[in-house]
């Protein structure tokens, strides 16, 4: 009889080590859920100086469609060290990351971020174009 | 004797109960009781990093039971002389109930001699917390200081403590320069001045910084921080004094009130030599305009001897401010 139960939990515990292991939910390679969401767009912008206050005159000018980002920064702003902040829709992410100080200061050649979908399927290349308030 | 299994559980318990309600039972309150000898302790009283010119306080408290005898003499030996100003209390303080400390004389004023620093009580007194104030001296700068606190009593005893060792900071700091618009407005990290334009024009080769405000309607200017070499657009109306020409790495930081700089009422920021040391300026501007009170600017001059943090304490719209300034040399 006690043997029985030996065997019965041994099984039952075995059955439950393998279902809580089974990988039913992704991940993508930085660890983050992919999830069924195809909402890929930038719901907001913001730019901090060194000094971690905005730089922004004005709100910035996202055009979902043309795929941009248009900001004015004040006068003086020091773009080789700025911090850009997206906000994106839910689940997406970024690339390439923003890990520190980003240098915008090629005003000709705006930098462009790449969106990505919470399912990993839709990609959309934002241009963050900066034009510096007139003294 | 054994016991069968089905009893083992019950009495388990009861012998559990037993040890909770033995271990629960409180122990009766008695006074403690006074060592016999001569005691002391100390707390250094000032926080933040030891500049030379500053002041580092130690509370020194010493006691003895009246019964074996009373204080006698008190004194503090510093490793390194202390500067002019460098003294003990001879009050012993007590707190009144406002909250506010009341001084007692106790002892004779105090008198240097050399590192040491001696007071000699004139009152019985079986026990005294006493204040000492060590003048950081030039002598110091960049070194360890100990302090060795000695107390004795009129039955012979002698008690002695040690604190430390206490790094001294390397960095100056001056505190207060008034700057304004188009008069002092030209700066100095390496002499940690303010001139006008005709002793910015003596001191040409160690003007660091220009101050100037601008009220524009077109963009947000105000208050500036500007190098002589930095772009034209950031110096507007401004004729340089002949040979003012360096060019001086600026960083903005907003939200960093050092405590000794600001000497506001919250604080607990000090900027020290360790972050003068590490911080790199080599990729930033040569100007920081737009510039709030309480703001501040990390500098470094253009020829890499100095480092520094310039806090603006406040600005006045008429295009004046008061700066504050910690610098380091590298």
């Amino acid at each position: 009889m006690k043997k029985n139960i030996f065997i019965s939990l041994s099984v039952l515990l075995a059955a439950i080590t393998w279902i809580s292991c089974k990988k039913d939910r992704p991940v993508d390679e930085d660890g983050l859920l992919i999830t069924t969401r195809r909402e890929c767009y930038v719901s907001n912008f913001e730019l901090l100086g060194t000094d971690y206050v905005t730089v922004r005159v004005g709100s910035a000018v996202i055009d979902t469609t043309a795929q941009t980002v248009k900001v004015t920064v004040a006068f003086g702003t020091d773009l080789k060290n700025v911090y850009p902040q997206f906000t994106l829709a839910q689940d997406c992410k970024l690339n390439p990351k923003i890990t520190g100080r980003t240098d915008m200061s090629d005003l000709a050649n705006p930098r462009k971020w790449t969106v990505i979908s919470g399912n990993r399927q839709i990609q959309k290349e934002y241009t963050v174009q900066v034009t510096v308030q007139p003294r | 004797m054994q016991f069968s299994a089905k009893y083992n559980h019950p009495l388990f318990l009861l012998a559990m109960s037993l040890l909770l309600l033995a271990s629960c039972k409180n122990k009766e309150y008695a006074l403690p009781t006074a060592p016999d000898n001569l005691q002391n302790d100390a707390i250094k009283r000032t926080l933040g990093p030891n500049i030379v010119g500053q002041t580092i306080e130690f509370a020194y408290a010493m006691a003895i039971k009246p019964s074996k005898g009373k204080l006698a003499t008190c004194d503090a030996e510093a490793s390194i002389a202390g500067a002019a100003g460098t003294f003990m209390d001879n009050k012993s303080y007590f707190t009144k109930s406002n909250g506010a400390d009341s001084g007692v004389v106790v002892a004779t004023p105090s008198v240097n001699s050399g590192n040491k620093t001696s007071i000699t009580y004139n009152k019985d007194t079986s026990a005294a917390t006493l204040r000492y104030y060590y003048v950081i001296p030039e002598a110091a700068r960049g070194q360890s200081v100990s302090f060795t606190f000695t107390a004795t009593s009129s039955n012979g005893e002698k008690i002695s403590m040690k604190m430390g060792p206490y790094t001294i900071s390397k960095m100056d700091m001056v505190r207060n320069l008034a700057v304004s618009n188009n008069n002092m407005a030209y700066i100095s990290i390496a002499d940690t001045a303010v001139y006008n334009a005709a002793n910015a024009a003596a001191n040409a080769a160690k003007i660091d910084l220009v101050y100037l405000y601008r009220n524009l309607t077109t963009s947000t200017f105000g208050h500036a921080l500007v190098s002589p070499a930095a772009d034209t657009s950031y110096l507007p109306g401004i004729t340089l004094p002949t040979g003012v020409n360096r060019s001086t790495k600026t960083q903005k930081v907003f939200n960093m009130q050092d405590y000794n700089l600001a000497r506001l009422q919250y604080g607990g920021i000090f900027v020290d030599d360790i972050d003068f040391q590490k911080i790199d300026l080599s990729n930033q501007p040569n100007y920081a305009i737009n510039l709030k009170a309480e703001a501040g600017v990390w500098v470094e001059t253009a020829d890499k001897k100095y480092r520094a943090y310039i806090y603006i304490n406040s600005v006045n719209a008429n295009g004046s401010a008061v700066i504050s300034m910690k610098r380091y040399a590298l």
